[in-house]
Parts: C-alpha cells; sequence; structure tokens
C-alpha cells in the first residue's frame, strides 16, 4: 500500500534521512522507533508531503506521491495526525471537526461522520461548542484522530499519540489505536513507547541517524540485542573510568 | 446644550472617519493573521482604490451625462471587480515568491510596494489633486438640532454591512473557518487538505477589497484627492494597537476610538483649547504611545504564548 524507496530530505542543507526504505501493507499496523531525532517526524512528513524529498520515491496505492501537495495527498486517502496533536486551539470542537473534513463535499456525508465521531468519543460531543485549546491533553489527542478519521483514511499516520499524556491515558490512546486497526485501517505509528508500540504492532522498523537500522516482527526485535540495548533501555556497560580517557 | 449638540455631532462623524480607520485597520489585520505580515501598504491599496473608483466615475459620467445613483454603482461594482484582481495580482507578486523568505523581508517588501504604489499612481494619473465625486452631493439630515452629513450616515452603514459580512463568511463558511485554521497553524491546515496557498492568496484579495471599499468611502470625505491619501493608512495602525494587535473585533473598535478622538480633539476641544489645535496631527500617535506602555495588548488582545 505504502512504499518508500531510498528516501532522502533534508531541513535546509542537514540530511534528516539517509535514503530511508520501508513498506506498510494493506491492513498492517507498522511501528517506526528510534530515539529522539532519529527522523521518525520526517518519515511522516515525507509521507504527508510537508517536507519533500531530495531523493528516492514514495508510492501510495501503486501512485507515486513525492512531489504532490499536501491536500492532494490527503484526498487520496492518508490522514496524519502530527506531533504534539496540533488541534486548532481557538475554534470549537466541531469547528475541528468540520476542518477534518474540509474535503468532504456532500454535507450529509459530513453530518454523519461527524455523528460517526461524536459515537466513538462522546467526550467530544459534550464539549462540541468548546475552544479546542481549553481541553485537557488527552480529550485534545481524541479530538486530533478523530480529526484525521473525518476523511476516513486508508492510511493513518500517527505521530507520537502518547507524547505528554500520563500513564492512564496513553493506555486508553493505545486501546483506541488498536480497535482502529481492528476495524481495518492501515496505520503506521511513531512512538517512543517502544514496548507498547511494537506489543499491538505486526511490524516494526528501528531508526538511527536517518537510517534504517533493523526492521523485524515484535519477536525477531525483542529477540535482537541492539534493539534492547539502545530501546528498550538495558543499556551497555561501560567502565566510568573510559568515558574519562577520551577514548 | 449647545456644546453638548457639537459633541454629539462630532461623534457621529467621527465614528464615520473610525469606520474607515475600522476598514483599513481590518485590511491588514486579516493579512498579519494569516501570515504574520504586517503590510504597510494598506493605505496605498485603499489610495489605488479611491484613484480607480473616480476613474470609473468620470467614465460612466462622461457616458451618461449626469450623476445618477446608478453612475455611482456601477463605478462602484466596477471598482470591486478590479480589487479582486488587484489582491490576486499581489499575491502573486509579493506573497507567493517571498513565501520561504523571513517574514521581515516580506515586511519590507510591503514597504517598497506602498512607494512603488503612490509613484505609479502620480505617473498615471498626474500630479494634480482630483476633486472628488459625492453621490451625496452636501446633502445634510437633522434630528433635534443635531446635523449629520447623509455622507458620513452612508459611510457608517456601509462598514455595519461589510463587517457583519466578514463576520458571518469567517466564523459560518467552511472557507472562513479554513481561514482562521489556516492562521492558527498552517501545517496542521495542510494536513486537513485546505489549500494553504489558495488562503493566503484569498486573504490578500480580500484585504484589497476592504482598502478599496474603504477608499471610495473615504475619497468624499477629503476635499481633494491626491497620492497623500495613503499616508492615513497609516493611522490605522494605532486604532489596531489600541484593539489589540491581530484582533478582528479590536480592529474595529480601536478604529472608530481613534476616529471619535480625532473628530472631538479637532472640534470643540481645539475650538476651547489653542494649545490641542496645533497638537491634531500627533493626537493618534501619543495615543498609540500610550496604549503601548498602560496596556500593550490593546482592548481586545489576549497575551499568547507562543508555543516554540
Amino acid at each position: 500500500m505504502l512504499k518508500l524507496v531510498g528516501v532522502e530530505t533534508y531541513y535546509g542543507k542537514v540530511k534528516a534521512l539517509h535514503g530511508v526504505s520501508l513498506e506498510v501493507k494493506e491492513g498492517q499496523l507498522v511501528t517506526i522507533l528510534g530515539a529522539n531525532g532519529a527522523g521518525k517526524t520526517t518519515i511522516l512528513k515525507s509521507i504527508s508531503g510537508l517536507v519533500e524529498p531530495e531523493q528516492g520515491t514514495i508510492h501510495f496505492e501503486g501512485k507515486r506521491i513525492d512531489r504532490l501537495d499536501p491536500e492532494k495527498i490527503v484526498s487520496m486517502g492518508v490522514g496524519h495526525v502530527p506531533e504534539w496533536r496540533r488541534i486548532f486551539p481557538e475554534l470549537t470542537v466541531k469547528e475541528n471537526l468540520l476542518m477534518g473534513g474540509f474535503l468532504i463535499e456532500e454535507k450529509d456525508l459530513l453530518h454523519n461522520r461527524m455523528k460517526e465521531a461524536f459515537h466513538h468519543f462522546p467526550i467530544l460531543k459534550k464539549r462540541k461548542e468548546q475552544k479546542a485549546g481549553t481541553m485537557s491533553g488527552g480529550e485534545q489527542q481524541m479530538l486530533a484522530i478523530s480529526r484525521a478519521l473525518m476523511i476516513k483514511p486508508k492510511l493513518l499516520l500517527l505521530d507520537e499519540p502518547s507524547l505528554g499524556l500520563s500513564p492512564l491515558l496513553v493506555q486508553d490512546i493505545f486501546a483506541t489505536i488498536k480497535e482502529l486497526h481492528k476495524s481495518g485501517v492501515t496505520i503506521l505509528l511513531v512512538e517512543q513507547n517502544v514496548n507498547r508500540a511494537l506489543s499491538i504492532a505486526d511490524y516494526g522498523y528501528v531508526l538511527t541517524t536517518g537510517k534504517i537500522f533493523l526492521s523485524g516482527t515484535y519477536e525477531e526485535l525483542l529477540d535482537e540485542e541492539k534493539v534492547r540495548e539502545q530501546y528498550l533501555g538495558e543499556g551497555k556497560y561501560v567502565r566510568r573510568s573510559k568515558l574519562w580517557s577520551g577514548s | 446644550m449647545e456644546i453638548f449638540i457639537g459633541l454629539i455631532q462630532e461623534s457621529i462623524s467621527g465614528i464615520a472617519l473610525g469606520s474607515i480607520y475600522a476598514l483599513i485597520a481590518l485590511g491588514f489585520t486579516l493579512i498579519y493573521k494569516a501570515t504574520e505580515v504586517v503590510n504597510f501598504a494598506q493605505g496605498e491599496l485603499m489610495m489605488v482604490g479611491a484613484y480607480i473608483n473616480f476613474y470609473f466615475v468620470t467614465t460612466f459620467l462622461a457616458q451618461s451625462g449626469e450623476p445618477t445613483i446608478g453612475v455611482f454603482f456601477l463605478a462602484f461594482a466596477g471598482s470591486i471587480i478590479f480589487s479582486f484582481v488587484f489582491g490576486w495580482v499581489l499575491d502573486w507578486v509579493i506573497n507567493r515568491p517571498l513565501k520561504d523568505e523571513p517574514i521581515f523581508s516580506v515586511i519590507m517588501a510591503t514597504i517598497s510596494l506602498s512607494i512603488i504604489l503612490r509613484a505609479l499612481v502620480a505617473i498615471i494619473a498626474g500630479p494634480m489633486s482630483l476633486i472628488p465625486y459625492s453621490p451625496f452631493g452636501n446633502r445634510v439630515l437633522s434630528l433635534n438640532g443635531i446635523i449629520i452629513s447623509a455622507l458620513d450616515l452612508s459611510i457608517i452603514f456601509s462598514a455595519i454591512v461589510l463587517v457583519t459580512i466578514f463576520y458571518y463568511f469567517f466564523n459560518k463558511t467552511k472557507w472562513g473557518i479554513a481561514m482562521q485554521a489556516t492562521s492558527e497553524d498552517p501545517v496542521a491546515a495542510q494536513l486537513m487538505g485546505i489549500p494553504v496557498k489558495r488562503v493566503y492568496g484569498l486573504v490578500w484579495i480580500f484585504s484589497a477589497l476592504v482598502a478599496t471599499i474603504s477608499g471610495i468611502l473615504l475619497a468624499p470625505r477629503m476635499s481633494l484627492l491626491d497620492t497623500s491619501m495613503g499616508f492615513l493608512g497609516l493611522k490605522a495602525f494605532p486604532a489596531a494597537v489600541l484593539g489589540g494587535f491581530g484582533s478582528i473585533a479590536g480592529a474595529i473598535v480601536g478604529g472608530i476610538i481613534m476616529g471619535v478622538i480625532e473628530t472631538i480633539s479637532m472640534g470643540t476641544l481645539s475650538f476651547h483649547f489653542k494649545w490641542i489645535k496645533e497638537m491634531n496631527d500627533i493626537i493618534v500617535w501619543i495615543v498609540l504611545i500610550a496604549v503601548l506602555m498602560v496596556k500593550p495588548d490593546g482592548l481586545f488582545g489576549e497575551e499568547k504564548v507562543k508555543k516554540v
């Protein structure tokens, strides 16, 4: 469904992605793991057209989508929930959802989708006339996801949905993601919460400084000592004196 | 009692003048909200609008022979169409080519634009001042001894209609809300499928539109029309700051208050206190500095912490 081949993306002169190749098959939940600054967010931004890769190709459902404007890519069925949610704080909850459905022309369809969103997250219905910025982090995340779901995307890109949420809310959000996946949405999930992400994912990629470093299923990745070392927090034993010797 | 009647008359006249300031302030608030660019050419856009309208009025007048309502209406319609094209051209000439440059570059470009427009108009229309037409002549209405000019009433009325239309557009229509969304977070707006580039184009068109209308309204209030009309646009800045820079409601209220302060200080106050008369030109700027010192966020501005 989604295929990246040798994608290289720059921010000005800084190279953020050094030839990333990955694939998401229809119905899968794929996760990208990696430390801060590894380029996870850049991969998602490259897919949805917010940044344009210098090299490489991105295909969605067989069509080439790098070089397209973001609005075109959205209209093809790619939803993107950005890092830190980025809801429109001064707009009401209802207006936020309306914007999520900006590309929907038929009024009835738009109305139905909004009803579905309210059905899924009753709290949003309760707050529909409230300014979105006044809601709690968890509620904002639910709004951000509902907003992206308004167009019924075939592929949903989720960028660290658990960021800044309490452990209890993180659990809720992951339950929601699992449910979405079950209902047939293909998902590409970026997370720092490695254990949780891998536990719901079909396949995972590990990214280090702009390169895919490892990939595999949950079990395969858990077996990899390197992942455990670098991302699951078990750490390598380093002699402290060595740190001072400068070698 | 006489002072009282005088004050009322001046207030109404001030509200009319203030409505025009409000419209100019509204014009650059729109651009500022959407793109964070302060458009210093807003006054010149207004001046161009006034000239274009003058040109249309003289053309249609030459054909019909007498100044009927139809002539003014046609000229108005022609100017509106012109402003759409004008705004669209400005988007392509100023906004799009500079979209990846720092905001500061774009602001500098608007200052250049203001000077170029003033020079261009002087070249095309000639250096002579024009005597603007007024559809109402010198007609006045008298109400219990209070005399109000028909022109002022028409200005207030037009401003109310225009602001109502804008309010409706921004808060009730999909494209209006999309404009708000774009100004809050252009990146998130793109992810919704909102064509952000087109929204920015629309903002410039709207801005040219309100500028043109304010030019059409203001011209007959002045005895002479020349390119220095653009400088009046600068007075909308203190108005916007008083209301709270970046707030649409603030632009409107600030504009009206500035208009009233200016008219009263030029009228009753100057009559009673000679020294105020000498200060007329700087009174709005004194208000500006006072507001910046006492309440920098203005009447409607909210203190905002920008997320980095």
